[in-house]
């Protein structure tokens, strides 16, 4: 089929509506054919001076004398030219990469168009993300654009074994997403259940990994825990990676998706692999202590208060005997009232512009804490005790979402059962864990199924030539014949 | 319906070693005044022998590749119906003869305000969720309860070690055949595991023999200890009273530091839960529902039934609180029903 540049345009317009952003720029060839051409580009999306020099002036300056039209195609494609990024595509192809920042370059009598990659639109730099901030190791974080997240991986696996695997998701939004894995290590079976779970998201847009990452999850497990990781680092990613871990980069967000996700990792650090092994231990049992104490410490304060005061010693009773009996509410109430006063506090220093956040604080922990306990609508022991819960579930912040909701029910199980309530809902809970699978990997690999060889990266970091001997891959984790 | 996974027989062996242990948490005077603590131990070995003895059986259809539930998918109809019934109905009379004894020593030495039925009623709830998860899971969750017990364990022998009082007496082999029946009755109840092997096994995957055999030794290293400690911690204090592990809990502490009973009660009802979801587990299979959420509900829902008859009718009670009842339906699931289709099936590959 020979494509007419004016039908082309004709058609590209309908489609955009008279979209304000669609540049056209139709010019005529030094041909004695006097050959139309046309360059299609998104307003903002490339560097027009770039587009200028390597392609706009090339074709108005050449002379391509009686050539045919074919001939005039590949003495544009071979010859004039310069840039380095040049595609063959068809119509069909057209929408998507003028949107991806493209030019797209016409030719009346063609049987395929140019797309010069000419992009050059405005991004955020790479710089450390704050979510993930680390002592001793790199410095740099993902950003918005997949090209640069890609180079960042390169950059640090400079092998043939690295494989990016492009897919598009999202109806209206085109988005590219990324798979990334290392070919000898990613399980052919996980990448196969991968792509069909991709394959399956029917969204019309999507616009952050957040959105694809429910549709990577297993169905009929438990979703309280995430069964996807996310990281804004490429160091860790590449570490993943070598694992037999997937990576799924999403443009136009720095949170690069990982699975499988295993539990024992919201407990691992990119630190720890710099810091020495018993310190890297110590950090990790801090970590898991934390991770107990933000999820049990409420309730159980709820349960001895309200059910089994003798398990308190003495000193302790008496204090918080006393400053319970000050307040009006229940223990009960009093430990789920102050919690969730604090996660509204928690949601709007986290809203609110920083200028405004002092201001906040000082609100939240003078105002509202210091006058509630002096006026006795609150007991200290309380306050103390939610305080002090909140702040380990900062340790592991990844799990601060499944953590809140947890020490919630926790608290109300506590108030109602007490201390045996809690048993019984810790055993849920376990059985829910035990349950789940990301990507059919058995979420709780290393502890449940237990494996004494994977312990050496669990609560104890081994040291480096421990860890060399043998990488464990994640996908020998499955209790299914399918790897 | 759920497919279930293959999954490691060790683990599957780990948890039943977990349910066998479970039986001396509730012990209740299941044991003979009189005899010495030496002729318990004897009793104690003879009995886990004859336990191992009721494994073997199960392991020579495991060899095979088969257990005895799905032996009983080639048989005839009424056959298959009547086995399952007895399986079914096994299955739920030691559902009951756990759960009684631990809603009342729930109620009757930890929280004397609760009702056992509603006690009952949250953990069956709470089962039935396990249960629908599969076999698979609660092996998992097992490796958990694992590390409780070793903690509970630790913690309750470790605080008993500076009340010990080392009797001569006790060391000395005495007691008479009716102690040795009753001593010996008592410690076959783990043989009720031999049953859950008989009908789960056939979900695992690399079985040895020696796994059972090693399961049984730590249980029978866990109820020597408990019997050590009970007769040389608390001794006649502990006799006198109900549910001597709880008192043993109760006693244990190191100085000031206290108050083991809740650890114990943790592990104890994490035991129960266990149990009764693999029996739950083991019901659904038997009538072929693996997974199946309304067939583990009715079950769990009979199993409440005749929980609450058993609780409120001192004569049902009695009738869940006997251990020689227990190991003889035991011996009949998990020794002659598995024989006698190992001899058939031997005549049929002749």
């Amino acid at each position: 089929m020979n494509y007419s540049v004016k039908e082309i345009t004709e058609r590209l317009q309908a489609q955009f509506a008279g979209s304000a952003d669609l540049s056209v720029r139709q010019f005529t060839l030094k041909s004695k054919a006097k050959r139309s051409a046309a360059l299609y580009t998104i307003e903002g999306m490339v560097d027009k001076e770039g587009l200028a020099q390597s392609s706009l002036n090339p074709l108005l300056v050449y002379d391509f004398g009686s050539q045919t039209a074919a001939q005039t195609y590949q003495t544009i494609l071979h010859t004039v030219l310069a840039s380095s990024d040049v595609t063959e595509i068809t119509e069909e192809q057209l929408i998507a990469f003028i949107t991806s920042g493209f030019a797209v370059l016409a030719l009346d009598g063609a049987e395929k168009l140019l797309a010069i990659g000419v992009q050059g639109y405005a991004f955020r730099g790479v710089s450390e993300p704050e979510s993930e901030v680390v002592q001793r190791g790199a410095r740099e974080g993902f950003t918005e654009p997949l090209r640069v997240n890609m180079s960042l991986i390169r950059r640090r696996i400079k092998s043939p074994d690295l494989v990016f695997e492009q897919l598009t998701v999202g109806k209206t939004s085109q988005t590219q997403v990324m798979l990334c894995y290392l070919k000898s290590a990613a399980s052919p079976y996980l990448l196969k259940k991968l792509r069909q779970r991709i394959g399956a998201c029917n969204l019309e847009t999507v616009l952050a990994s957040g959105y694809l990452a429910e549709y990577l999850e297993d169905p009929h497990t438990s979703r309280l825990f995430s069964g996807v990781g996310i990281s804004e680092r490429p160091d860790t990613v590449c570490g993943k990676l070598t694992e037999g871990r997937i990576a799924v980069i999403v443009d136009g967000t720095p949170a690069v998706i990982i699975v499988p996700r295993l539990f024992v990792e919201e407990f691992q650090g990119v630190d720890d692999y710099s810091n020495r092994t018993y310190y890297a231990a110590l950090i990790r049992v801090i970590k898991s202590l934390s991770f107990g104490v933000s999820v049990y410490l409420p309730a159980v304060y709820t349960a001895l208060a309200q059910f089994h005061p003798e398990y308190f010693p003495s000193w302790i009773l008496i204090k918080t005997a006393r400053s319970l009996s000050q307040t009006p509410l229940p223990v009960t109430l009093e430990v789920l009232l102050i919690t969730f006063v604090y996660e509204i506090m928690k949601e709007a220093g986290l809203r609110i512009p920083k200028s405004l956040g002092h201001a906040v604080s000082i609100v939240g922990a003078l105002v509202i804490g210091e006058s509630a306990v002096t006026a006795g609508i609150i007991s200290s022991s309380t306050l103390m005790v939610v305080a002090t819960a909140a702040i380990c579930s900062y340790v592991t912040s990844p799990l601060y979402p499944p953590v809140t909701m947890l020490r919630f029910v926790f608290i109300t199980v506590a108030g109602l059962l007490g201390l045996w309530g809690i048993v019984l809902a810790s055993a849920v809970v376990l059985i829910s864990l035990c349950s789940k699978t990301s990507l059919g990997v058995p979420y709780l690999s290393s502890l449940s199924p237990f494996s004494w060889r994977t312990m050496r990266d669990v609560f104890v970091r081994a040291n480096w030539k421990t860890l060399s001997r043998h990488t464990i891959k994640v996908q020998n984790f499955t209790e299914t014949e399918e790897r | 319906m759920r497919v279930e996974v293959k999954f490691s027989s060790k683990r599957f062996l780990l948890t039943l070693m977990l349910c066998a242990c479970s039986v001396i948490l509730l012990q209740n005077h299941d044991l003979s005044r009189d005899a010495s603590f030496t002729f318990r131990l004897l009793c104690l070995a003879a009995a886990l022998l004859f336990c191992f003895g009721c494994y073997l059986p199960s392991v020579f259809l495991r060899k095979r590749g088969e257990d005895i539930l799905s032996v009983l998918q080639s048989r005839p109809k009424w056959e298959r119906w009547l086995i399952t019934a007895f399986y079914c109905g096994y299955f739920r009379y030691t559902a009951v003869y756990f759960l009684l004894p631990y809603t009342d020593m729930f109620t009757k030495k930890y929280y004397t305000e609760a009702s056992p039925c509603l006690i009952a009623l949250l953990l069956l709830c709470c089962c039935v969720y396990a249960a629908f998860k599969g076999a698979n899971v609660i092996t998992r969750f097992g490796i958990f309860l694992f590390v409780l017990a070793m903690v509970t364990n630790v913690m309750l022998f470790g605080g008993s070690l500076s009340s010990l009082q080392m009797d001569a007496d006790s060391l000395v082999p005495r007691g008479t055949l009716g102690d040795f029946l009753r001593d010996a009755g008592y410690f076959l109840t783990p043989c009720f595991t031999a049953v859950l092997f008989a009908c789960l096994s056939g979900y695992t995957r690399n079985f040895r023999l020696r796994q059972p055999l090693i399961a049984l030794g730590f249980t029978g290293l866990k109820y020597a200890l408990v019997l050590f400690f009970i007769t040389f911690a608390v001794g006649e204090y502990a006799l006198r009273q109900d549910y001597q592990t709880f008192v043993l809990s109760r006693a244990a502490h190191f100085g000031s530091f206290s108050g083991f009973e809740s650890l114990y009660m943790a592990l104890a009802t994490m035991s129960v839960f266990m149990i009764i979801a693999l029996l739950l587990c083991a019901m659904a299979k038997a009538v072929n529902r693996n997974g199946s959420l309304p067939v583990i509900v009715l079950f769990a829902a009979s199993v409440f039934a005749v929980h609450f008859a058993a609780a409120n009718f001192d004569s049902a009670k009695e009738i869940f609180n006997s251990p020689s009842l227990l190991n003889l339906l035991s011996v009949i699931a998990a020794v002659v029903i598995p024989l006698f289709y190992l001899i058939i099936g031997r005549k049929r590959y002749a």
